[in-house]
């Protein structure tokens, strides 16, 4: 009897509070999709401009992706402000490696170092869905992908962020091609990577509120980065 | 040598007025001291050789570790105190094990160089905490190793200061040891050709009778990375040099 | 008289009979399924021929786009029509309720329906259910009164205005609205007003979308522009 008295007054006690207690939100979901496709001699990686908050757009122009070396692009989305810090800080970690082994950073190292950053905020983690796409050292397409503490994996095709649910599935499609029985398709070029990146924000930016405005891509090839832009919908 | 020899040779912090760091000069010299060791890079691999003095037949040679390995794909010699050498040894395991780790790929030999050097510079740190230290190394290293540019060797000073060479003599015996070096080099050799060279040059600068427990032998090649050298395997290299 | 194959007749309105389950389900951490929402842009004005109503076409669930073609203007009868943002089956089923009972209400007096019958049957029934029935209605109509336009939140609460913006999308359309919106419009300015502001919410509302429906209504009768304009920049 006495415990509920106790628990009834203490309930009306924080009810009657005069304090009130903030609450700490470190966290925003800014949505963004990101999806990359690999190929022998290419990568491509492509990224929607839109930034949310809800239901409202913060920006239609917002990059998602980049330029890190002439081989390695990286893309970013979540958090916003996650991917902006994350970004900066690993812009500095490669001028370091720059300045300590004489040396431009590979994709392996750079998808390495990235996934040691998140890990090392386990407890504390950037809210970010990361592709690091780049060239190996044989100048082979290579696609890693990230969950927000680090964890990693090496594929030929991945897609992520707010519409990633959407185009992951298309990409296995036409790419994963898993236990389809019609043919093979012949060998994948950058044009044809091109056009199914396309074709999955298009798409995306039907069904998915949060993808839209601009479609933004990086192409690396063994002679440099070129960028293209394309329209999505904007309502 | 040191005709100017003063009061300016008391700390690692004061320059003496002719600009000299006499403590640090010291340090060079007492690498003359130690045992030579001698280091080759050839397009094929990396050799480094080191004489062992067995002062005593009592003693065990195999407890005496004048070459270290660093990494799978670099290896180290060391002349000098080697109770310093462990230190900075340790140093250079632990970036290359640190840069693997940070970004799964081999450090380079000359990134594990500069590490090791970054230590050996801080002679001329003070700390609050009494930690700082109180004189350089008394060693110099050789780092050999494999990387993406091929066989690398570098030579580091007590100082810090580090260089590349196609091949270096260091320790008591290292001026006739260099100057041999010189004639004999050519980058076109072989590795077997330039164990050969090696071990001929140790043998001119040695004290003792060149044998297979007074030596240790190191190759680093980029297929196999670093590979000690049996007894038996120095032997028949011995064979081979003339008498 | 009931059997598997013949179950018996439902009690009319509503079942409350799986409520208690449902609690206690969501407080072992069961997911409830997302219900289809309009999220919607409607807007609506008084003309100098009568009322205007124009809704977007786009319906979500999450971020999902649900339906790209929705009609969120609903017709109660030749002079009375809503235009509802809210839970997709909430705005329908009240649609079919307060047609059937204008319908009977007409049949009964043999007059013509004035706006406040409708009106006034949405109200009771929304404050009957506490706001449980979630729409947001502008309802419009021409009666022997008059032009008339309420809007109606969930609750039950209304009240007479001259335009009015409802749904997510409202806080871009109502400033449209605010600033261009003038007494004695003709028809073709009147158009322009409404479909302006559904634009805004179209463009600035990620939960509005697809293209843009309008429905007039004046003493004459009603007419209603089914993609009236479905803009460029979104297709």
């Amino acid at each position: 009897m006495f415990k509920e008295m106790q628990s009834l007054a203490n309930a009306q006690m924080t009810d009657a509070s005069p304090h009130k207690v903030a609450g700490f939100y470190p966290y925003a979901d800014n949505g963004g999709t990101l999806a990359a496709i690999a190929g022998d001699g290419f990568v491509v990686i492509g990224g929607d401009t839109r930034l949310t908050t809800g239901y409202q757009i913060y920006s239609r122009e917002a990059s998602k992706l980049t330029k890190l070396t002439d081989k390695t692009i990286i893309g970013s989305c979540g958090c916003w402000c996650d991917s902006l810090t994350f970004t900066k800080g690993l812009h500095i970690r490669l001028q370091y490696y720059l300045y300590e082994n004489n040396k431009p950073i590979s994709t392996n190292a750079t998808a390495q170092l990235v996934s040691n950053m998140l890990y090392q905020k386990r407890f504390f983690p950037y809210y970010v869905s990361t592709i690091v796409a780049g060239l190996d050292a044989d100048n082979q397409g290579a696609v890693y992908s990230y969950d927000p503490v680090g964890s990693t994996e090496r594929h030929r095709y991945r897609a992520q962020g707010t519409a990633g649910s959407l185009i992951q599935p298309f990409l296995d499609c036409v790419l994963g091609r898993g236990n389809q029985t019609a043919p093979e398709p012949e060998k994948l070029t950058k044009e044809q990577a091109m056009i199914y990146l396309k074709d999955a924000f298009m798409s995306a930016a039907e069904r998915e509120i949060g993808c839209g405005d601009f479609l933004q891509i990086m192409i690396v090839t063994p002679q440099g980065v070129e960028e293209e832009r394309f329209k999505l919908r904007k309502d | 040598m040191f005709l100017t020899r003063s009061e300016y040779d008391r700390g690692v912090n004061t320059f003496s007025p002719e600009g000299r760091l006499f403590q640090v000069e010291y340090a060079i010299e007492a690498i003359k001291l130690g045992t030579t060791a001698i280091g080759i890079a050839t397009l094929e691999g990396v050799i480094l050789a080191v004489e062992k003095r067995v002062t005593s037949p009592l003693m065990e040679p195999a407890t005496t570790e004048k070459i270290a390995e660093i990494d799978a794909h670099i290896g180290c010699a060391c002349s000098g105190l080697m109770a310093d050498s462990r230190t900075l040894v340790d140093r250079a395991r632990v970036e290359a094990q640190n840069h693997w780790f940070l970004y799964n790929e081999n450090m380079s030999v000359e990134s594990v160089t500069q590490s090791v050097s970054n230590l050996a510079i801080q002679f001329g740190d003070s700390d609050s905490d009494g930690n700082a230290m109180s004189r350089p190394f008394g060693v110099a290293i050789l780092f050999a190793g494999c990387d993406e540019d091929g066989p690398q060797l570098f030579y580091m000073d007590p100082s810090g200061t580090y260089v590349q060479c196609d091949a270096k003599a260091i320790g008591s015996g290292c001026e006739g040891a260099q100057q041999a070096l010189q004639e004999a080099y050519s980058k076109s050799l072989s590795l077997t050709a330039a164990l050969k060279v090696l071990l001929t040059i140790l043998k001119q600068v040695m004290e003792e009778k060149l044998n297979s427990s007074n030596v240790e032998v190191a190759i680093i090649t980029p297929a196999a990375g670093y590979r000690m050298l049996s007894k038996e395997e120095i032997e028949n290299a011995i064979k081979e040099i003339p008498a | 008289m009931s059997s598997a194959l013949l179950p018996p007749f439902p009690e009319p309105g509503f079942s409350f009979e799986n409520v208690e389950r449902n609690v206690s389900l969501v407080k072992k951490g069961f997911k409830p399924p997302k219900f289809t929402s309009t999220g919607t842009t409607v807007a609506a004005a008084i003309f100098d021929g009568g009322i205007i109503i124009g809704t977007d076409k786009r319906a979500s669930a999450g971020t999902i786009v649900a339906n790209k073609n929705t009609n969120k203007i609903h017709k109660i009868s030749n002079n009375i029509a809503f235009g509802g943002a809210g839970t997709a089956a909430d705005c329908d089923q009240m649609e079919k309720m307060v047609r059937a009972h204008v319908e009977l209400h007409r049949l009964n007096s043999g007059k013509q329906v004035p706006v406040c019958v409708a009106l006034t049957k949405i109200t009771q029934h929304l404050f009957r259910y506490q706001g449980h029935i979630q729409c947001a209605l502008i309802v419009g109509g021409v009666d022997k009164f008059g032009y008339h336009l309420h809007h109606v939140y969930p609750h039950g609460s209304s009240s007479e205005v001259l335009f009015e913006a409802m749904g997510s999308g409202s806080l871009a359309a109502i400033s449209h609205l605010e600033l261009n919106y003038k007494q004695n419009m003709n028809l073709d300015e009147a158009k322009l007003l409404i479909r302006n502001a559904i634009l805004a919410g179209v463009e600035n509302d990620l939960a509005s979308g697809n293209g843009i429906d309008l429905c007039i209504i004046t003493p004459s009768g009603m007419e209603h522009l089914v993609d009236y304009e479905i803009p460029v920049a979104f297709v």
